[in-house]
């Protein structure tokens, strides 16, 4: 059991990564009330684990790091949070996160940009850049996030942690704000592979309160094998582009020989469709992101911008004041590629790729090759401010992680070396509901690669 | 440039969002880039029969017509921002054109 008081501690003294958005006294007490009634003997006992402000909480308030739900208190918790209390954990505060979890760098946030642990000028990656840099930052072992294309996992491989998202359908979604429902999922980062998996199985599996969620038993956790005998990795070309940073491209090399040298077959493999996931992502993932925000009205919750107009001005008036930038583009972007005349132009078109996306892989993994092996980001964490006036260029931080979303497939992001002190990440992609077997994979690699030596 | 200052306008209207004037000008331009970079997707050929993808293998699945309460810990009078008497309080109705 760890102490709840060193816990609170340890978070207050965070405050410089602005990390956090639960106020320091507000979580003292928290903590300390809940582990007083946490279960001596849940798997997660005395566990600090923080979360993403875009998953309900009844303990703290639920902003999605947006100023339209600015003091929300969500009148029930999402399933994940029921099954971490039921396993002992803490609840340990909400993370600040882009607004709605959308964007790469977490300055999209209304309560200020999150800060890179390693390097103050440097972005955590995003959207979860709270949760990211708490586990990096040693304050938590572990923390939930939510991934829509990437989420958890560019953040990990910028601050140097573990990061895993889910197959689609294997964490219940009820109580995770939505944002893109077919691409939704709850996510986990920790400090090692074991702490992340260890959280996603005690969150993983059944829930009647979500129609999407698998009907299937909680993840159980594999053994760390003693070698990847048996194991054939695919490295996808497309996923290793000329124009790679260097320095990411030499860290892969480096995690790809330890794989080999631990006995795992491996073989190029081509995703063809693959410059088409950006492009499809951001049809897609706004055109949800437009319908699911309809939502904030300033009718039913959250503040009211102005109560004088007519109830359209209301409508107006709160969601051109409560969203930011980011949101508002995407709303706009969204509402444009659903609109009669153009939904057949991007939205089908999208729709179809996608499942040509999703094909690609199921090629790939027809033809005998168990996991995908690529870097996380092409890059290590970029400096603030450096892509907030050129949206393209932020959204292409995503490239090699949207495709998990758009198939479905889970995937994780380990730390596999560094460049110049910052984090490189590199990414196991495996096949849905089969979580085992890229955990097994990422077990082994994680206890040979120098994690923390230059590549 | 695909999307003008007009477009912009009437997509904030379907969007119910209030667009600052002074804004317009970089909204027109950035959703500009974004519609003009996404739109390499219609340059490629698919397939006219190809379906709709649903992630995850059978996600989405008929189950028993049941009603299972989700209590709330406590009612909207507490997170509405104006409730009265059972219901939300709004502002008139006024013009919907």
């Amino acid at each position: 059991m760890s102490d709840a008081k060193a816990v609170a501690d340890r978070l207050v003294k965070a405050k410089r990564l602005n990390a956090l958005l639960t106020p320091p006294k507000d979580l003292r007490k928290s903590l300390l009330a809940q582990a007083a009634a946490a279960r001596p003997t849940g798997v997660l006992y005395g566990m600090p684990v923080a979360v993403k402000d875009n998953i309900c909480t009844l303990e703290f308030t639920t902003t999605c790091g947006s100023k339209i739900l600015e003091g929300y208190q969500s009148p029930y918790e999402a399933t994940a949070i029921t099954k971490l209390k039921a396993a002992g954990a803490l609840i340990a505060g909400k993370t600040n996160c882009d607004e709605f979890a959308m964007g790469s760098s977490t300055e999209y946030s209304a309560y200020g940009r999150v800060v890179h642990p390693l390097d103050k000028t440097r972005v955590p990656g995003g959207s979860s850049g709270g949760s990211a840099a708490l586990v990096a930052a040693g304050v938590v072992p572990a923390a939930l996030g939510s991934e829509t294309g990437g989420s958890v996992r560019q953040p990990a491989a910028f601050c140097g942690v573990v990061g895993i998202k889910p197959t689609y359908g294997r964490v219940s979604r009820y109580g995770l704000v939505a944002f893109g429902s077919s691409l939704d999922q709850i996510g986990v980062f920790g400090r090692s592979v074991h702490d992340a998996a260890r959280v996603l199985s005690v969150i993983s599996g059944r829930d009647p309160r979500d129609a999407t969620c698998e009907d299937r038993d909680p993840l159980r956790l594999p053994t760390v094998p003693e070698s990847l005998q048996g194991f054939v990795i695919g490295l996808p070309r497309e996923y290793f582009p000329p124009e790679l940073d260097p320095a990411v491209r030499r860290a892969c090399d480096r995690a790809i020989r330890m794989m080999k040298e631990l006995g795992a077959a491996v073989r190029e493999v081509s995703l063809p469709h693959t410059p088409y996931a950006v492009p499809t992502y951001y049809v897609i993932a706004p055109a949800e992101a437009s319908s699911n925000l309809a939502r904030y009205d300033g009718v039913r919750y959250g503040p009211r911008f102005d109560g004088n107009t007519d109830l359209r001005g209301l409508y107006r008036a709160t969601r051109g004041q409560g969203f930011g930038p980011e949101v508002r583009r995407r709303i706009l972007v969204g509402t444009y590629v659903l609109s009669a005349g153009y939904y057949d132009a991007y939205y089908r078109r999208a729709q179809q790729m996608r499942a040509l996306i999703a094909q690609d892989f199921r090629n790939v993994f027809d033809r005998g090759v168990d996991l995908l092996f690529t870097p996380t980001v092409p890059s290590p964490a970029f400096k603030a401010g450096e892509k907030l006036s050129d949206p393209i260029a932020m959204y292409m931080s995503d490239i090699f992680t949207v495709t998990a979303n758009l198939a479905g497939l889970p995937a994780i992001s380990l730390p596999i070396g560094r460049v110049k002190g910052l984090p490189i990440g590199g990414q196991l992609i495996g096949q849905a509901f089969l979580e085992d077997e890229m955990l097994e994979a990422a077990y082994a690699l994680e206890r040979v690669v120098p994690a923390t030596d230059d590549a | 440039m695909s999307v003008s200052r007009d477009d912009v306008l009437r997509i904030a209207q379907l969007a119910e969002l209030d667009v600052a004037d002074e804004a317009l000008a970089e909204i027109a331009d950035q959703m500009s880039r974004i519609l003009d970079y996404v739109a390499q997707l219609s340059a490629i050929p698919t397939n006219g029969s190809v379906k709709t993808f649903v992630p995850g293998p059978d996600a989405i699945r008929f189950r028993p017509d049941e009603v299972a309460p989700a209590p709330l810990a406590f009612g909207p009078e507490d997170f509405a921002p104006a409730f009265k008497e059972g219901f939300f309080v709004v502002p008139k109705l006024g013009q919907f054109e």
